[in-house]
C-alpha cells in the first residue's frame, strides 16, 4: 500500500492506483470535481493513466454554494 | 432588448445570484429558477465524503441557461486567488471569476492591494474578471484599466443587510467607469436594489437577502423584479429634484377665480 496525503489527511491506496482509482474509493463523482496533486491540475483526460505515488499531496475540490 | 454585455457574454438577468447559505440545494435551486439569475456564484471547496450534499455542481449545471461564476473566498492573497481561478476554471469551464480576497473574517472587507495584483494576473490568463471591492473610485478605475469586465462594490458589509451605505462613492464610480458597476453585498430589501439599478448599475449580485429570508424562491422573484423595475427607470431617466414645489395642476383659471 501506498499512503498519500488527502485534502490534508492521510489515506492509503493499494500501489498502481490512478487517480480514477482514487476518486471510486473515496466516492466522488469523475467529472464534478477538480483534482491536483502536488499542485498541478490533473484533468479529466488524465485521470485514468495519472499513477498515485507514495507522498503525494493530492486535493480534490468541489462547487460548493457560496456568494 | 437592454442586454447585459459581460465580456462576449450577454445575459437578459441583471440579478446574479449567490448560492451560499440556502438551507438546502433544492431551496437554493428554486431560488434560482424564481430569481430568473444566469450567472450564479459557487465557490471552491474540499471534497468531503461525510458532505456529499455540499457539491452543488450537478444540480446547476442541470439547470438551463445557466453560466458559474465561482469565487476565490478563502484566498487571502494574490497568489492564492489566482490558484484558486486557475483550478475553477477547469472545473466550471466558466472564464468567469469573482475575484473576493478578504483576510480579515471579523468584517470580511476586500483586500484592494492583493486584489488588485490578482486581477491584473488573471486578467492577462484570459478570465473575465469580476472584483468584489471596496467602493474606492481610484481602485475601480484602476481595475478597468488593467482589464476587468467589471468591477463590483460592496454596498455595505457581507451579509450585514446594512444597503447601500456607500451610495455616494457608488455613484462616483458609475459616473467614471466604462465598465459595468455590479453593487455586491449588503443588499438587505429589493427596494435596495431598485435603487441601486436607477442609479446605473449593470446589475447587483444578491446572496444573503434571498438565501435566509423565509421563503427564498418568493424572495428571489421579488429580487428579479424590483432589478427590472430600477432598471426601466434608469433607461427612462428620472426626473429632476427641486428643492421647491413644482405645481402638476395649472394654478390659474379655477372654478369662480376673478379674471
Amino acid at each position: 500500500m501506498i499512503t498519500l496525503e488527502l485534502n490534508g489527511k492521510q489515506q492509503i491506496v493499494p500501489p498502481g492506483s490512478a487517480v480514477t482509482d482514487l476518486l471510486s474509493i473515496i466516492g466522488s463523482v469523475d467529472n464534478n470535481v477538480a483534482v491536483v496533486i502536488n499542485d498541478r491540475i490533473i484533468r479529466p483526460d488524465k485521470r485514468s493513466t495519472h499513477q498515485l505515488q507514495e507522498g503525494d499531496r493530492v486535493e480534490i475540490l468541489i462547487f460548493a454554494g457560496g456568494g | 432588448m437592454d442586454y447585459l454585455q459581460l465580456g462576449s457574454y450577454t445575459f437578459s438577468s441583471r440579478l446574479i445570484l449567490g448560492t451560499g447559505k440556502f438551507s438546502n440545494a433544492t431551496v437554493m435551486l428554486e431560488a434560482v429558477r424564481a430569481s430568473g439569475a444566469q450567472l450564479v456564484t459557487v465557490a471552491l471547496r474540499r471534497f468531503n465524503r461525510e458532505q456529499l450534499a455540499d457539491d452543488l455542481f450537478s444540480p446547476l449545471r442541470a439547470l438551463p441557461g445557466i453560466t458559474l461564476m465561482p469565487n476565490t473566498s478563502g484566498a487571502s492573497t494574490a497568489a492564492e486567488a489566482v490558484r484558486a481561478a486557475q483550478i475553477a476554471r477547469e472545473l466550471s469551464g466558466s472564464p468567469f471569476i469573482k475575484v473576493e480576497i478578504h483576510p480579515n473574517p471579523q468584517h470580511l472587507m476586500p483586500d484592494p492591494i492583493e486584489t488588485f495584483e490578482a486581477c491584473r494576473i488573471l486578467a492577462k490568463e484570459g478570465f473575465l474578471v469580476m472584483p468584489y471591492i471596496a467602493a474606492d473610485p481610484v481602485l475601480a478605475k484602476r481595475l478597468e484599466e488593467v482589464g476587468c469586465t467589471s468591477v463590483m462594490p460592496l454596498g455595505s458589509a457581507i451579509g450585514s443587510g446594512q444597503g447601500l451605505a456607500t451610495a455616494e462613492m457608488l455613484n462616483i464610480i458609475i459616473r467614471e467607469s466604462n465598465i459595468p458597476v455590479i453593487v455586491d453585498a449588503g443588499l438587505r430589501s429589493p427596494s435596495e436594489a431598485a435603487l441601486a439599478m436607477e442609479m446605473g448599475c449593470g446589475a447587483v449580485l444578491v446572496n444573503s437577502a434571498i438565501a435566509v429570508s423565509d421563503n427564498p424562491p418568493a424572495m428571489a422573484g421579488a429580487f428579479a423584479g424590483a432589478v427590472d423595475a430600477g432598471r426601466k427607470a434608469f433607461k427612462a431617466g428620472l426626473m429632476p429634484k427641486s428643492s421647491f414645489a413644482i405645481a402638476t395642476s395649472p394654478l390659474t383659471a379655477f372654478l369662480g377665480a376673478k379674471v
